[in-house]
């Protein structure tokens, strides 16, 4: 992520896709995404991380489906038409995140992020990059490394 | 450099060719027990040498030192592949050479490990 | 710490590109200023600029750590050193390999600038290396141009000899006394039928007479494009020789027309999309049965005619491509005789290596693999397998142990040994290790698979250990890993006193096998069709529970089964029949219990690469024709789970 400190540079603005987990907004850099998709199924992968969903074939190739909602902490929801696969980059490897809807492109000015500090309750403040405020919206911007590395705080 | 270093060995004699032809020359009129190659030389690199060698029935097993400098840019396993059996990068000290050709020649069994 | 200014970085590199700018200019001005004009007539003010840009080139490279271009630079450099002495000819072809050369820079150049991967420049590299040193090595010319033609090319044969060398005539005598003569294009050594050897020059010059007065020095010459003859009468016995050289390299250079170079990349494309027809044709299959009520009868069977044929037509391509990817395994093994030399001086013991079935072809990406395994295997082996000389004397061996390197084809796998007849694995030192694990079977036969999962458990034995117990050393759990992972199986046999062998067994081709589909609980999966001995059908309540296993009576022993729907923690429904699927034989088989199998297909295996879905058990993935992706089960992984489960309640591995 660019360092973004330095008030007298011009506003830096990037892309990003908005989706939704469980009524709340989450963004992550439209360049880090390859692609968006509906899902139907998942194929479960046995004894896999519980916040793993499982796989699916997507363009030719398996992606792992990380469950947003289980990351998250909520309780997962039963996929329907309007839920989202957002196949993302992360170095080398493209692994699957499973959203309950997908919402916008959305340009976001650096300058209105900021860091996610201890304001967000729920666990998913141990995935955030920021908290980017758009007038009355909240937008939380999602770290993808932490989403996919990371060991669960708690046990799901 | 690499005269003055082998001359200490008293039981062992060389011959010394100044170009990768007249090394290939050298080995189809003398047989020897090793060779210590140089990569950098003038008319034929090392490594093509060792090729044309490993490439023929009877220079198949010799045992074969390669010599390169720092930074030249045949790998250690492109010099493996080419078929040396040991590998020394310059600069290196005269009695190292001595004792690595020495393995060549014959085994000690309690030599250090280079 | 210091850490690098992404600024200073950054304007570095911008003076980089600018000089490097400045050099390319001058390299195609150059080349420009060469084009055309005939190799005598070459500037060598110009050679001498060409040769300083690249000096150059290759000088800044070097500080911003562009190897590729300091590569490429460097070898422009030789290629260049080379024709300024005189010993290559600027002509056309060369200066179209240096062109190429200089494209090449400045492709990678470019590709580092817009912060993309430079490309793989390796068959300009090869030319420029040809260009720089003398063609050589197996004696095939590799010269750009076509043979000299033309009263004043001409080709001469040195043939060395003692008795020349004892009159100080020798190549490089030669080669000078050529040079004041003409001009020399190539020097090739070649070894004749006899053994020995022949320099053959390609000369140009005017001056026959002076070739004609080398012949007493070995020297014999003809016109370009004609075999040597010798011009005189005396020999030494190696003459009748020089005539089947220029002919033998004919021949060689014949043979290099027929093959092509290619990239893997694109191998694994063909491959990709040969797999992709494969699914597809699978889906026209099933959408064939479905409109099968639509449509008359005969039309009917024509479509299935045709499925029929495609399919059999997409199996030879599938094979065709795969044979592409085949390499002989010879190109791992003939690494190792100098290995086996160096370790075995190293530890002063002596040891000889037999190789066989080095032609034995397996697929490139699979021997890629199997290079770091096979070598840790014969290192082992010399290591630990075999004795002290003095250890073997006293024992009444040969003083000389002896490794076996093997590959051969059987079916549908490769199988790669390791033998040798050195100390067998110390059967007695490595139960100690792990005294919860029984390597005996009832019959008291060594349970080889127990003695693999003890050796090949990650962490086993560090090196001194290794040496004290004559176990195997560090590695074998990379080893088994490995094989694993390509889908073969790894198999051991040993004797005390007498001697350790290793068998890999590999699939022959990696990406389409025959798989049987099963279904357990709302979840399908597929076993692959090699691992399976037979299905049998279960009356659950024929099996016994012993301890924390089932079993199952079949064939007159105790089959343990794994129930997947426990393995997996898949909810099923009890039923009053299940199937299992045997894996395995003899005292290594399992049954993997699942509710129902549906038949068999092929299937293109998909690897599962995450390591977030990286399970054990699971060793792949495919796409069934409908769509629906299932997974593969690792067969291996599954049977050493039976194996691993603990006696008298100890805590489960699975």
């Amino acid at each position: 992520m660019t360092d973004k400190s330095n008030s007298t540079e011009p506003a830096k603005t990037q892309t990003y896709i908005l989706f939704g987990v469980a009524g709340t907004s989450y963004a992550v850099l439209s360049r880090q995404v390859q692609h968006m998709e509906m899902v139907e199924q998942v194929t479960p992968v046995p004894n896999a991380p519980p916040f793993v969903e499982g796989v699916v074939f997507s363009r030719g190739q398996i992606v792992p489906v990380i469950n947003l909602r289980a990351r998250f902490g909520f309780e997962r929801a039963r996929l329907n038409q309007r839920t989202r696969l957002l196949v993302v980059q992360h170095g080398t490897r493209s692994i699957g995140l499973l959203a309950d809807e997908a919402r916008e492109f959305l340009t976001i000015a650096d300058t209105s992020i900021q860091p996610p500090g201890d304001a967000i309750g729920n666990l998913s403040g141990n995935y955030l990059d920021g908290v980017a405020t758009l007038g009355e919206r909240i937008v939380l911007i999602l770290n993808i490394r932490e989403v996919v590395e990371s060991t669960p705080i708690a046990a799901a | 450099m690499v005269r003055a270093a082998l001359g200490n060995l008293t039981d062992v004699g060389f011959i010394e060719a100044s170009s990768g032809l007249q090394a290939i020359e050298t080995l189809a009129i003398h047989p020897v027990r090793m060779v210590v190659l140089d990569l950098n030389m003038p008319d034929m690199h090392g490594l093509d040498v060792l090729r044309f060698l490993r490439s023929h029935s009877q220079y198949r097993d010799l045992p074969v030192m390669v010599l390169t400098t720092r930074g030249d840019e045949a790998s250690r396993e492109e010099v493996f592949e080419a078929g040396a059996s040991s590998y020394l990068t310059k600069p290196f000290s005269p009695s190292f050479l001595v004792s690595s050709v020495r393995q060549l020649l014959d085994p000690q069994p309690d030599r250090q490990t280079p | 710490m210091t850490e690098r200014d992404p600024r200073f970085e950054s304007s570095f590199m911008d003076d980089y590109f600018a000089e490097a700018d400045e050099h390319l200019l001058a390299v195609r001005r150059c080349l420009l200023a060469l084009d055309g004009v005939r190799a005598a007539d070459v500037s060598s003010a110009v050679l001498e600029e060409l040769f300083r840009s690249c000096h150059s080139l290759k000088g800044i490279s070097a500080m911003v750590e562009l190897r590729e271009a300091e590569l490429l630079a460097h070898h422009m450099e030789s290629g260049l050193r080379a024709i300024r002495q005189g010993e290559v000819a600027p002509d056309a072809a060369n200066l179209e390999t240096l062109l190429a050369g200089a494209n090449a820079l400045e492709a990678v150049i470019v590709a580092r600038r817009q912060g993309q991967v430079p490309p793989s420049e390796e068959a300009t590299i090869a030319a420029l290396r040809r260009l720089a040193i003398s063609p050589a090595g197996t004696g095939t010319p590799v010269t750009a141009t076509a043979p000299l033609d033309g009263p004043r090319g001409w080709r001469a044969t040195f043939v060395p000899s003692a008795a020349l060398v004892a009159r100080g005539i020798k190549v490089d005598t030669i080669r000078a006394r050529l040079l004041e003569v003409g001009k020399i294009l190539s020097v090739t050594p070649n070894v004749q039928a006899n053994g020995g050897i022949a320099f053959e020059f390609d000369i140009q010059t005017e001056d026959e007479a002076a070739l004609a007065a080398l012949s007493p020095d070995g020297v014999f010459y003809a016109p370009a494009g004609e075999p040597a003859a010798p011009v005189t009468a005396e020999a030494p016995a190696s003459i009748d020789e020089p005539s089947s050289g220029p002919r033998a390299r004919e021949v060689a250079s014949a043979a290099p027309g027929n093959f092509v170079r290619v990239d893997l990349g694109r191998l694994d494309d063909l491959m990709r999309v040969a797999g992709d027809l494969v699914v597809t044709r699978s889906r026209l299959e099933d959408t064939l049965r479905r409109v099968e009520r639509h449509v008359p009868a005969r039309e009917f069977r024509l479509l299935q005619e045709h499925d029929s044929l495609m399919e059999r037509q997409l199996r030879d391509l599938r094979d065709g491509i795969m044979r592409v990817r085949l390499v002989p395994v010879g190109e791992v093994f003939r690494r190792m005789p100098f290995v086996v030399r160096d370790l075995a001086r190293d530890s002063g013991k002596r040891v000889q290596l037999e190789i066989a079935g080095q032609s034995t072809e397996i697929d490139k990406f699979l021997i890629e693999r199997m290079m770091d395994p096979i070598l840790h295997l014969v290192r082992n082996a010399v290591g630990h397998g075999i004795e002290t000389v003095e250890r073997r004397v006293a024992a009444g061996k040969p003083p000389d142990g002896t490794i076996r390197l093997s590959a051969s084809t059987v079916g549908e796998s490769v199988i790669i040994e390791i033998a040798d007849d050195g100390a067998g694995i110390d059967l007695e030192a490595i139960a100690q290790r792990a005294p919860a694990k029984d390597m005996r079977t009832e019959d008291g036969a060594l349970d080889a698979r127990v003695l693999l999962d003890i050796i090949c458990a990650s962490g086993f034995s560090t090196r001194d250990e290794a040496d004290r117990i004559s176990g195997r050393g560090v590695g074998m759990d990379v080893v088994r890993g490995t094989v694993d992972e390509l889908g073969g199986t790894l198999d051991v046999d040993t004797e005390r006193g007498r001697g350790t062998t290793f068998t890999i067994t590999l699939p022959l081709t990696l990406a389409v096998i025959d798989a049987i589909i099963a279904h357990v609980g709302d979840q399908t999966f597929a076993v692959p069709q090699s691992a399976i001995h037979e299905v049998i059908e279960v009356d659950p309540g024929g099996l016994r529970a012993l301890e924390r296993n089932e079993l199952l009576t079949y064939r007159g022993r105790a089959l343990p089964m794994v129930r997947l729907s426990r393995l997996f923690r898949i909810n099923t429904t009890t039923r009053p029949r299940l199937h299992a699927i045997v894996v395995g034989t003899g005292l290594s088989a399992v049954g993997l219990l699942v509710d129902r199998v549906a038949g068999h297909r092929e299937i293109v295996v998909k690897s599962i690469g995450d390591p977030l879905i990286h399970v054990e058990g699971v060793s792949g993935a495919t796409e069934l024709g409908d769509g629906r992706l299932v997974l593969i089960l690792d067969v291996a992984a599954l049977s050493r789970n039976v194996r691993e489960r603990p006696r008298s309640g100890e805590r489960a591995s699975a």
